[in-house]
């Protein structure tokens, strides 16, 4: 019961860290001069951000092993990936909306990154409408990995077109040293630590899941038979 | 050379297929034609506003009439799973795929020239046929990059229970750089004004088209293995 333990370990830390992280967010980070408190959003922001990343190359990466090994193991690991990328993308351009509204007047604009991950997000809708429609367990693997790979492939090449028109969107992480407050780019670092965590339990919760679906689903099938 | 030889006889079918059945270029041009119809009713075309226009106009038909085109060739192997003999034939899974992608760049290219035609008389905008081989080449590139991928995805949403109507979900978040590359050189090189070259979105094509080709290359034969 390996896995169990590292649950049990993972749990524990969240249980510090979250609270810890909010505490910092709301008390310990300096409030930014011109944006105000609303500024505070961007450390959810950036943290839901990069754990969608992770998420996604969870997925591009589990679509190769898969279409290597031929293991539904990976796929499983793929699509619960999928679905935690999608969750946490969304999240992401509904923080950044609600942030953008006072701080550019606007609600949406149309800066290569706020397209870049509403593209990203189509795809991943589109990877469980394509799952929803084919019945067979092994094709409908083989058919979403390519979509896993295509997919994530596309994301530079839409970064790239996109930047030709000017980009508003706040750079976080210059080349040579940030525009950030010390003070913030560290409760943004630990923000998105605890996200990173956050995300790996909830994986492996849902691989769990899924796993026990699919091993009801097969006991169904046996005894239909 | 047997991979190519394969290949064109994959294209030589789809284009006898065509003549004698007359599925999927004729819908395309059909469909091209009503959406010139429709644009002219939900913008309002004159003489100031259509260089600026057109781009926007003719990408937009030449991506929809595409999706349309390139379903139904897939929807044709689909039909009694008629790529199963392909696959138990000695020719590869590669050589299948360059030539489906030969047979749709083709329609693609037929249908993108018809509309330019259709759209340089309705709108009375010969200018832009005068500059044809100016808009050639992100012409190519684009049209090719819709087919690499179009192949791919068209193959795989004709898989699923939603059929054709999938196609789009798939196939339109992968190819927005194909359609922000074209819009901006054709908009570019109808507005001779601008200063900037139609170079760096060139470049983007380029490397989009030879990622896609790789990549497709590597991808196809697992989605027709069974």
């Amino acid at each position: 019961m390996k896995v169990n333990k590292i649950i049990i370990i993972l749990f524990f830390f969240l249980l510090v860290m979250i609270p810890l992280d909010f505490f910092l967010i709301f008390k310990v980070a300096p409030t930014e001069r011109i944006m105000g408190d609303v500024q505070r959003i961007f450390y959810l922001h950036v943290a839901l951000a990069s754990g969608a990343l992770f998420a996604f190359t969870g997925v591009f990466l589990s679509s190769i092993f898969f279409l290597l090994t031929k293991k539904l193991f990976w796929d499983t690991a793929a699509y619960t990936s999928a679905e935690i990328g999608v969750l946490f993308s969304t999240l992401v351009l509904i923080t950044g909306s609600m942030w953008a509204r006072p701080v550019w007047n606007v609600w949406w604009t149309w800066d290569p990154r706020l397209l870049t991950t509403l593209i990203l997000w189509f795809v991943y809708v589109g990877y469980f409408l394509l799952r929803s429609g084919i019945s067979d367990r092994f094709k409908k693997a083989r058919y979403s990995a390519v979509i896993g790979i295509v997919g994530f492939v596309d994301i530079p090449i839409i970064r790239f077109s996109t930047k030709w028109w000017r980009s508003i969107h706040p750079l976080v992480s210059k080349e040579g040293g940030g525009g950030l407050d010390p003070l913030m780019k560290n409760v943004m670092l630990f923000s998105m630590a605890t996200f990173l965590v956050f995300t790996i339990l909830l994986f492996i919760f849902r691989f769990r899941l899924a796993r026990i679906e699919e091993k009801l689903q097969g006991l169904k099938k046996r005894m239909e038979d | 050379m047997k991979f190519m030889r394969n290949a064109i006889a994959i294209l030589r079918k789809d284009v006898l297929l065509e003549i004698r059945g007359k599925e999927s270029l004729s819908l395309m041009l059909f469909l091209s034609l009503l959406f010139l119809v429709i644009f002219n009713f939900a913008l309002d075309i004159d003489k100031d506003n259509i260089s600026s226009l057109a781009p926007g106009i003719l990408w937009v038909i030449f991506t929809f009439s595409g999706i349309l085109g390139m379903g139904r060739t897939s929807m044709a192997e689909r039909d009694e799973e008629a790529y199963l003999s392909v696959i138990f034939s000695p020719a590869s899974a590669e050589s299948f795929y360059i030539g489906k992608v030969l047979s749709n760049f083709l329609f693609l290219i037929l249908m993108e020239g018809f509309t330019l035609l259709l759209f340089a008389i309705l709108f009375d905008f010969e200018k832009i046929i005068g500059l044809l081989p100016k808009l050639a080449p992100s012409l190519f590139l684009g049209t090719l990059g819709f087919s690499l991928v179009g192949t791919l995805f068209s193959f795989l949403a004709t898989a699923s229970r939603h059929g054709e109507v999938l196609m789009p979900f798939l196939y339109l978040p992968i190819v927005i750089p194909i359609i922000l590359g074209g819009v901006s050189s054709m908009s570019i090189i109808l507005n001779e004004n601008l200063v900037e070259g139609t170079g760096k979105w060139l470049q983007i094509l380029v490397i989009f088209d030879i990622l896609y080709l790789s990549l497709s290359l590597l991808l196809f034969r697992y989605l027709i293995e069974e």
